[in-house]
């Protein structure tokens, strides 16, 4: 890269090997643990006793895990819940941001300020869980997915990001697209939603990654374990140690010995698969974020 | 409005305000719908904090009683003393870690090699908090998890620290800094990018060597993103993570990590005393808002730039 990182005496290439191998262990500090269970999960069955923490290299091979869970009906709801809840959020998240984020970037709308202190003191004052239990169940959306998904739907950080982004766009764009006789929201239409297919690629993924990982709400709201998400049943399953609410995974009738060798394996399973689609989109997250956090994040 | 003629041209340029922006008030409008019932009616809700319950409304107002039975219980202040050792643990602990790992990533040559480690330790900042739990759990388990496995190794009892009164504030600090550490050494690493390449250059003629040019360019480059940063984090003091909490919680550890929040959601929704957790949350609320907008003010006045 630069010419002061050139290498020159013994001292400055054992230096540079000390802070390359520091890395390197964090690196596998922080991959490790995940690589375990990978390899526990795909490990026999019958071997996974006594199995090392540090190992990343399956014991013998088997997916009987993998097909546990995924024919697990607990398990399949949670993911089929998980994968609804989040595609609604993102999607309503993205639109009514967008809406109310261009509204909000036109420069010379009345109340503009007004509506920015109204939005800025919901960051600042949270009043806390209880008053928003008790406004969730007046609306009537206990044990509702409405109660997960109506969740920040306009998240008022996202929402400042849009404006700012919004705001970039040229003046004179919208007054020519005027003279061309377009109402404001063919504008936001054909304007300004496809100036901002970078922006709004990463709202959406802001919101895919915080509804995909939201728990405690659900814990709260959803009684009816067939709308629990797959982090509730994961939580249930892993945190809580409830092992009945995995039994079904095994026939419950020899589930003994052998079978208790599964619940690592099934811990191990379990945690991947909620995490998977994290990991499959991790290459857009790290180009959009890191892209973001890299330009906005100081700005102030 | 004086009484002359204005009035009138006020209406008039009212109306026209009117027919002119209504689109982009409609736009507005489920926005600020949302943002009226899902953050402004819990407001004004959270007045059940100085009220009475009753089965049949209306409720009783009772002023500040709730506070009073708060201010009186030493769970409280076991709670609240716990959520500043939490944060204050954080602070120090967790707060250089990412510095130190911007400046190493920093005197890293060729970029895919540091892409590679950046997309590495980046991952778990987009984990939940259960799965982290989860993981965390498997890697501190005494039979066979890595840390006990090495432990053994030196032949040393195995500890389990999950239960550990001991040890877990420090799980708590040390699962922040997987999670985190690795993704906020993101924002420095942009400061230092920004920072002037020519001061690395006169530094290289004046004959500096890697630490002296860390201490004397990058470090203070990268200050006011330090202090900015710093105070932000003091600003959140209160906020130790309720999710991170509510999944590293069992009852043997329960007395050395229960934070405010926690203690809020027991009360009040396991044990269904709405007032008095609604009491907690508004202490919390009140003082959390007093100290965000100071570590605003602050920051604004030592380093120019705010907090939002």
């Amino acid at each position: 890269m630069a010419a002061h990182n050139v290498r020159r005496t013994p001292l400055e290439r054992l230096e540079y090997a000390i802070i390359v191998s520091t890395l390197m262990f964090l690196v596998v500090l922080t991959v490790q643990p995940l690589l375990n269970l990978l390899a526990i999960s795909f490990s026999d069955p019958g071997k996974v006793a006594g199995m090392s923490g540090l190992t990343v290299i399956p014991n013998g091979f088997s997916t009987e895990v993998w097909d546990l869970l995924i024919n697990n009906s607990a398990v399949q709801r949670g993911l089929l819940n998980s994968i609804f809840i989040t595609l609604v959020s993102t999607v309503l998240g993205v639109v009514l941001t967008a809406l109310m984020a261009w509204a909000l970037s036109r420069p010379g709308l009345p109340g503009r300020r007004i509506i920015f202190v109204f939005v800025l003191v919901t960051i600042v004052f949270e009043p806390g869980i209880i008053p928003d239990y008790f406004i969730n169940k007046r609306l009537g959306l206990l044990d509702s997915y409405w109660s997960l998904i109506l969740f920040k739907v306009v998240n008022a950080w996202y929402l400042i990001i849009l404006v700012r982004f919004f705001e970039e766009v040229p003046k004179e764009l919208i007054e020519a697209s005027e003279l061309d006789g377009a109402n404001p929201f063919q504008i936001f239409w054909y304007v300004a939603l496809p100036l901002a297919k970078s922006a709004l690629a990463t709202i959406a993924l802001f919101y895919f990654v915080f509804h995909w990982n939201e728990f405690f709400r659900a814990m709260i709201y959803l009684n009816d374990q067939s709308k629990w998400p797959l982090q509730v049943v994961l939580r249930q399953f892993v945190v809580e140690g409830d092992k009945l609410a995995m039994v079904g995974v095994v026939d419950s009738n020899n589930y003994t010995g052998a079978s208790q060798i599964n619940i690592r394996a099934l811990k191990a399973g379990m945690i991947l698969l909620t995490i998977a689609p994290i990991l499959a989109i991790y290459p857009l997250i790290l180009k959009f974020f890191t892209k973001g956090t890299m330009s906005g994040a100081l700005k102030g | 409005m004086s009484r002359n003629g204005n009035v009138p041209k006020i209406r008039q340029g009212l109306s026209k305000g009117v027919r002119q922006w209504w689109p982009y008030y409609l736009m507005m409008a489920p926005g600020l719908i949302f943002f009226v019932i899902f953050h402004y009616f819990p407001i004004w809700e959270a007045k059940i904090a100085f009220e009475q319950l009753r089965i049949i409304p209306p409720n009783i107002w009772v002023g500040i009683k709730h506070f009073q039975t708060l201010f009186s219980s030493p769970i409280f202040w076991q709670v609240l003393a716990n959520t500043l050792i939490l944060s204050t643990m954080k602070i120090v602990f967790f707060f250089p870690v990412p510095i130190i790992v911007a400046l190493l990533l920093n005197e890293i040559r060729g970029g895919a090699f540091r892409k590679f480690i950046q997309s590495a330790i980046y991952l778990p900042h987009f984990l939940s908090w259960v799965v982290i739990a989860g993981v965390f759990i498997a890697v501190l388990s005494p039979s066979d998890g890595a840390v006990n496995d090495i432990i053994g190794f030196f032949g040393m009892q195995p500890v389990s620290f999950m239960t550990d009164t001991g040890s877990i504030r420090w799980v708590l600090v040390f699962s922040e800094i997987w999670r985190s550490a690795g993704w906020d050494s993101l924002l420095y690493l942009a400061a230092i990018i920004a920072i002037d390449q020519e001061l690395y250059d006169a530094a290289e003629i004046d004959g500096a060597n890697r630490w002296q040019k860390i201490r004397y360019v990058t470090i203070p480059g990268i200050v006011p993103t330090i202090a900015t940063l710093f105070i932000l984090n003091a600003g959140m003091f209160l906020n130790a993570d309720l999710n991170q909490v509510i999944n590293f919680s069992n009852d043997v550890v329960r007395s050395k990590i229960d934070i405010i929040d926690t203690y809020v959601y027991r009360i009040g929704l396991q044990t269904g005393e709405y007032s008095l957790a609604t009491a907690a949350g508004l202490f919390k609320a009140v003082l959390g808002m007093l100290m965000i907008v100071a570590a605003h003010l602050l920051s604004k006045r030592l380093t120019g730039k705010g907090v939002w």
